[in-house]
């Protein structure tokens, strides 16, 4: 703009300067011609009147430098020229200024020299005597002029040229400066220039109108990543490249990543569910599915994102479904645990009762069935007992009613009730501590240390021994139970408090039991706030201790 | 033009993690038919396989066209060439995983295969291929760099199955086919390993444009 703005004044000024010497130099040189033609007439009446009464003697008195004079006949002969030699000259008549003369008493006529450097104006008139007269004066043309001038025309046209240079470029630049200072980050408080106003108002409201949209865009952008940040679901979004668009610490961390960048979504995984899973959905199609990666699992859901009805990209879904695919294992093996529990004796039943059936079966070993039918049942009773009891604290549907229970008394009661199991064995039993105070259900009690103290007794070796104490341990109650029993491997703690869970599932039988005894005790550990803490060497002894 | 060059390139990427995850797949697959005599794994290692020629195909034809259309130049033709170069790799580890199977299929050699020191040697394997994919995937040079090296555990390994299985052979009343088997499997492995540190070469050439023996 700067340079157009200068360039234009520039040659503007120039142009100007031209065409003004151009149209004065014609003007004057008009005005110049006009006058010599005055001239040339007055001279010529002056002449004329001379030349009449005194004839052609008068010329030798009278010499004009400046102009020519020629006198010829009515025929064109030359009589006098005080320039040329009046013999040498030629016949005039045809010239243009003569025949007028001849015609019309007077004639004017113009010639230019070859060069076009000179003009002469010829002037004629037919005197009284017949003769013609004739005067003619040489000027310079306009172009002679002009190529004199041209010196000095250059000295001025440079210092014209220099001056409107040096004054356009300050002219342009003072017309641009204010529009370079203009404030963009407030457009209406720049009054300038009038025009510039119109132009000043829509930047303005235009502006306003960006810091709104990026406003809203930033907030909705601070929304989604508030929301998708706080998600527990891992979270991507991918273009239809399957390049990562988006993503949330979720992902990241249920992926098992550090960081990730605007790459192939594959790089965080590829494994065959996540790729088929991104194949899908980039197909179009709504996909699931479960991958599993070490000991986590977890559900993909994949969605494509349509635009004009083509794919333009997917959002996948990753929950953590660990625990939901836990629990599901735990369900289906405790299912078949009870079925199994279940099948067992009533399989037994079932076929003593097949071969009594016959009849063909001996009086003592009737006995001897029916002895192992009682059994057998006895065993299912105490089965669904214990299932029943478990489910109860499961539900803790029931309330029952909290007392202060006395925990030494209490095991010394139930180890009463336990001493034919214990003397089978003959188990030293060693019951020490003080009496401590629990608040609690009797009855859940009693159960819970009832299946502590037979476990304590089952998994005994032959004359092994029992230690229960009593104590409190900054004032919560606490009880151990010690056996020298067979201990239960480490790979295993974690889970004998499972339902129905085994150590050496193939002597289950041999030792009786439901699987169900440490399940019980941790429930009812669970019903009064107790926390279980288990100690056991394989083959030597198992501790387990109880603080309420 | 470039977009869509640049395109091309990401889904040429895109291909190649896929191809290396069917490698991984059917490298794992077959070393699974060696501890667990199961026909699903077989039959998915042949799969895999078959997978794994159609993708080289599929990625040679893209890097063609790329190299005819686009006629790339620097860093862009390096990681081109080093593809075509990675694919042929990948795809000789799915050959050879299915060799492995298909020799598994005939022989029987459960008490034997586990007497020597044949499943080091697979899981060997399966880390290097596992490693040389990780880094052309994530452009991690140092990964490519321990994957050449750990090519020599492999070596080694191979020549410990080799002898172990020498000294069976010697005793006699052992079943010599089941061994020459094992030890055909074992230099199968070795190969796998080999391409392995092949592919983790070509992803340093592409990535520094300096070939890995050149350092």
């Amino acid at each position: 703009m700067n340079r157009k703005i200068f360039r234009s004044s520039f040659f503007i000024a120039v142009f100007v300067l031209m065409a003004s010497i151009f149209m004065i130099l014609s003007v004057l040189f008009n005005f110049f011609e006009n006058q010599l033609q005055n001239e040339l007439k007055d001279e010529m009446n002056y002449l004329s009147h001379a030349v009449e009464n005194e004839g052609i003697n008068f010329f030798e008195n009278f010499d004009s430098k400046k102009k020519r004079i020629t006198l010829m006949d009515i025929n064109g002969q030359v009589i006098f020229d005080n320039r040329i030699n009046a013999e040498k000259l030629d016949n005039h008549l045809n010239r243009e200024e003569i025949e007028e003369a001849i015609k019309n008493d007077y004639g004017i006529s113009i010639r230019y020299s070859d060069t076009f450097m000179e003009k002469t104006i010829y002037y004629a008139k037919k005197l009284d005597t017949g003769n013609i007269l004739r005067i003619s004066a040489t000027q310079y043309t306009i172009f002679s002029i002009l190529l004199d001038l041209l010196r000095p025309l250059a000295i001025v046209l440079i210092i014209a040229f220099s001056l409107s240079l040096f004054l356009s470029s300050k002219i342009s630049k003072s017309i641009i400066k204010p529009i370079n200072d203009i404030d963009l980050n407030n457009p209406e408080n720049n009054i300038i220039y009038e025009e510039l106003s119109p132009l000043l108002g829509k930047i303005a409201e235009q502006k306003r109108t960006i810091n709104e949209q990026l406003k809203e865009a930033v907030k909705k952008q601070e929304q989604f990543r508030l929301i998708t940040e706080n998600m527990r679901e891992g979270f991507l979004i991918i273009d239809k490249n399957a390049t990562l668009l988006t993503y949330n610490t979720s992902a990241l961390k249920l992926l098992e990543i550090d960081s990730a960048k605007e790459s192939s979504v594959l790089m965080l995984n590829r494994t065959k569910d996540f790729r088929e899973v991104i194949e899908k959905s980039l197909d179009g199609k709504h996909s699931e599915s479960i991958m599993t990666q070490g000991e986590h699992s977890y559900n993909l859901i994949a969605n494509p994102v349509f635009e004009d009805n083509s794919v333009i990209g997917a959002v996948i879904v990753i929950i953590d479904i660990t625990e939901i695919v836990k629990r599901e294992d735990l369900r289906r093996e405790f299912t078949a645990n009870v079925s199994h529990e279940l099948k067992t004796p009533l399989t037994s039943i079932s076929g003593f009762a097949e071969l009594m059936k016959t009849g063909e079966v001996s009086s003592e070993t009737v006995v001897d069935f029916s002895m192992s039918i009682y059994n057998e049942a006895q065993r299912l009773i105490t089965l669904v007992n214990d299932i029943i009891k478990i489910s109860e604290l499961d539900e803790k549907s029931f309330e029952y009613d909290r007392e202060d229970v006395e925990l030494l008394s209490l095991s010394k009661e139930i180890i009463k009730r336990l001493r034919s199991e214990i003397d089978k064995k003959n188990i030293s039993v060693n019951i020490t501590g003080k009496p401590v105070l629990v608040w609690g259900v009797k009855k859940i009690l009693d159960e819970m240390l009832y299946n502590l103290f037979d476990n304590a007794i089952k998994y005994n070796k032959e004359n092994g021994s029992i230690v229960i104490i009593t104590s409190y341990d900054n004032e919560r109650a606490k009880i151990i139970v010690k056996d020298t029993g067979i201990g239960i491997p480490i790979s295993h703690q974690k889970r004998v408090f499972e339902r129905f869970y085994r150590v050496d599932k193939s002597h289950s039988k041999k030792i009786g039991g439901t699987g169900l005894g440490l399940a019980i005790v941790k429930h009812a550990a669970i019903y009064h706030n107790a926390d279980i803490t288990l100690k056991s060497v394989v083959g030597k002894e198992t501790e387990i201790t109880i603080l309420f | 033009m470039r977009n869509r060059f640049n395109e091309q390139l990401l889904r040429l990427n895109n291909e190649l993690i896929t191809m290396g995850a069917l490698c991984e797949e059917a490298i794992g697959n077959a070393a699974k038919c060696l501890t667990d005599n199961d026909s699903a794994f077989k039959q998915n290692v042949y799969d895999t396989d078959k997978q794994i020629d159609q993708k080289e195909r599929d990625i040679e034809t893209l890097c063609m066209r790329l190299l005819l259309h686009q006629q790339p130049v620097a860093k862009d033709l390096r990681t081109i060439s080093s593809a075509l170069e990675i694919i042929s790799n990948m795809e000789r580890i799915g050959d050879q995983a299915s060799d492995i199977t298909e020799i598994l299929e005939k022989s029987d050699n459960a008490d034997i295969g586990s007497k020597v020191h044949i499943s080091d040697m697979s899981e060997a394997a399966i880390k290097m291929v596992k490693d040389s994919i990780e880094s052309f995937v994530k452009n991690d040079m140092v990964l490519a760099y321990s994957v050449i090296k750990y090519d020599n555990v492999v070596d080694d390994l191979f020549d410990k199955v080799k002898n172990e299985l020498i000294d069976f052979i010697e005793e006699k009343n052992n079943n010599v086919t089941a061994m020459i088997d094992l030890l055909m499997i074992a230099k199968y492995f070795e190969r796998i390993g080999d391409h392995a540190q092949n592919i983790a070469e070509w992803v340093i050439y592409s990535v520094t444009g300096k070939h890995a023996y050149e350092d």
